[in-house]
């Protein structure tokens, strides 16, 4: 792992081993989702709710040494009007000790929950949009609050990608991000192509998103990719990253001086379609990028 | 309230008979939901953006995910009467689970409990859904990693 500039790494999956297997040096940092390596049996059943999925926990074990390890959440929906999941806090806090120590925390700014339903979220990214308003900001960060406390980690958020924004907002996404931060909850997890994602859909332009953002707050990038359907365009994780989202990655990543991590999600049942030698190249490829940040760096924020 | 805002919300995504409601009658809000009239404006926009159409699409898709998966030649067999099949459960099981075992056999029950009821279904399906829902139990049960 080069100093003095972000790691480069992969959401986890179980195609991962594949690729560190042959491309070691590539991959200097990992992000697991807790969410994939349990079975929740959710809070009506009786005795334990969480199982671990043990084989595929030894698998990310063996990966581990030389590398980071973060975790990245899918499960929490901090934005939803209802309280924070403690059983799940604390099931990621214990799989956090087990592997040694996450360095940090990632979840997203979209609603998953609610307390009649769920919308499921199996790969193309339907996390709904949250309204930016002070209410919305007291659940927020309070639930930052109690994370940050349980977990003993730094925590980032993600900017969502939407179908539907939520029109007359207090604060703009950007903005709300940027409070979080300022305030001590959180740092931001870029992701890029969610925002191209929202462009691509009618969004905001993602350079005047980024300019809107704090510079100092964006502590993790993600890279994607994704495909038109029905006249949409998805955030699938099926392919490699777009090049319009590589020019965004190189025009903005040297403001990031507080960047630890840039990260690329697939889903591996686009393993194959993709290919081992398309991975490998996307990795060299971030390693570039990550080369960008390596003027002007700031120490990274205390957990 | 913002707490009926997200559940409107995420209730909106998950009917599209009930976008087109309140596509044509905005009243249908306030029958089942406490909102201002900020709120009401906001999901009245939101219902309306073209949007939301992907928005119910990809609910029903990544909800459909784990039986497509793990009852995949149930699926065929049942062909063009899924869709409602699928709509009717989903309506009677707003919460979806995030279990792919828990989520499909309870899927299976509920097709179990329809030709319980003598439902017109396709001669093929009571053979393929016993040995597709005999897999499916057998995976919940070894997704039982660890003592209780």
């Amino acid at each position: 792992m080069k100093a003095n500039r972000p790691a480069v790494g992969l959401l986890y999956n179980p195609a991962t081993p594949a690729i560190v297997a042959h491309a070691p040096e590539l991959v200097e940092y990992l992000a697991v989702m807790p969410d994939r390596l349990w079975f929740d049996f959710g809070h009506r059943v009786a005795g334990r709710r969480f199982h671990r999925t043990l084989g595929a926990i030894e698998e990310v074990r063996r990966h581990l040494p030389g590398r980071l390890l973060a975790a990245h959440g899918l499960g929490l929906s901090l934005p939803s009007a209802m309280p924070i999941d403690e059983s799940f806090v604390e099931a990621v806090a214990t799989m956090s000790a087990d592997l040694g120590g996450f360095r940090w925390f990632s979840e997203h700014l979209n609603l998953f929950l609610t307390p009649k339903g769920s919308v499921p979220n199996a790969q193309a990214g339907l996390g709904l949009p949250v309204v930016y308003d002070e209410e919305s900001y007291r659940i927020v960060s309070a639930k930052l609050r109690r994370l940050r406390q349980v977990l003993g980690c730094r925590i980032l958020l993600e900017n969502g990608s939407f179908f539907t924004p939520v029109p007359d907002q207090p604060m703009s996404e950007p903005q709300f991000l940027n409070r979080l931060h300022a305030h001590g909850h959180c740092g931001t997890l870029l992701d890029l192509h969610n925002l191209y994602v929202s462009w691509r859909n009618g969004g905001i332009d993602p350079d005047d998103y980024i300019e809107a953002l704090d510079p100092d707050a964006v502590e993790e990038v993600h890279l994607a990719g994704g495909d038109d359907f029905a006249g949409f365009y998805m955030d699938s994780h099926s392919g490699l990253t777009p090049p319009a989202v590589w020019n965004l990655a190189f025009r903005h990543i040297g403001r990031f001086r507080r960047l630890k991590a840039i990260t690329f999600e697939f889903q591996e049942t686009y393993f194959d379609v993709i290919g081992l030698p398309a991975l490998v190249s996307e990795m060299e490829r971030m390693h570039e990028l990550a080369d960008c940040c390596a003027l002007a760096r700031e120490p990274e924020y205390a957990d | 309230m913002l707490i009926d805002f997200q559940q409107a919300l995420a209730d909106l995504t998950a009917s599209p008979d009930l976008c087109l409601q309140v596509r044509r009658d905005a009243a249908a809000l306030h029958g089942r939901y406490r909102l201002n009239e900020r709120e009401t404006r906001r999901l009245l926009a939101i219902v309306n953006h073209p949007g939301m159409e992907c928005a119910c699409i990809v609910y029903r898709a990544n909800r459909l995910a784990p039986l497509a998966l793990n009852l995949a030649e149930t699926c065929r067999v049942l062909g063009a009467g899924l869709r409602d099949l699928v709509s009717d459960y989903w309506a009677r099981h707003p919460e979806g689970n995030v279990h792919f075992f828990v989520e499909t056999e309870r899927f299976c029950r509920y097709l179990e409990g329809r030709l319980e009821a003598g439902a017109t279904l396709p001669a093929a399906l009571p053979a393929v859904l016993a040995r597709e829902a005999a897999a499916v139990r057998a995976g919940l049960r070894e997704s039982f990693t660890e003592a209780a």
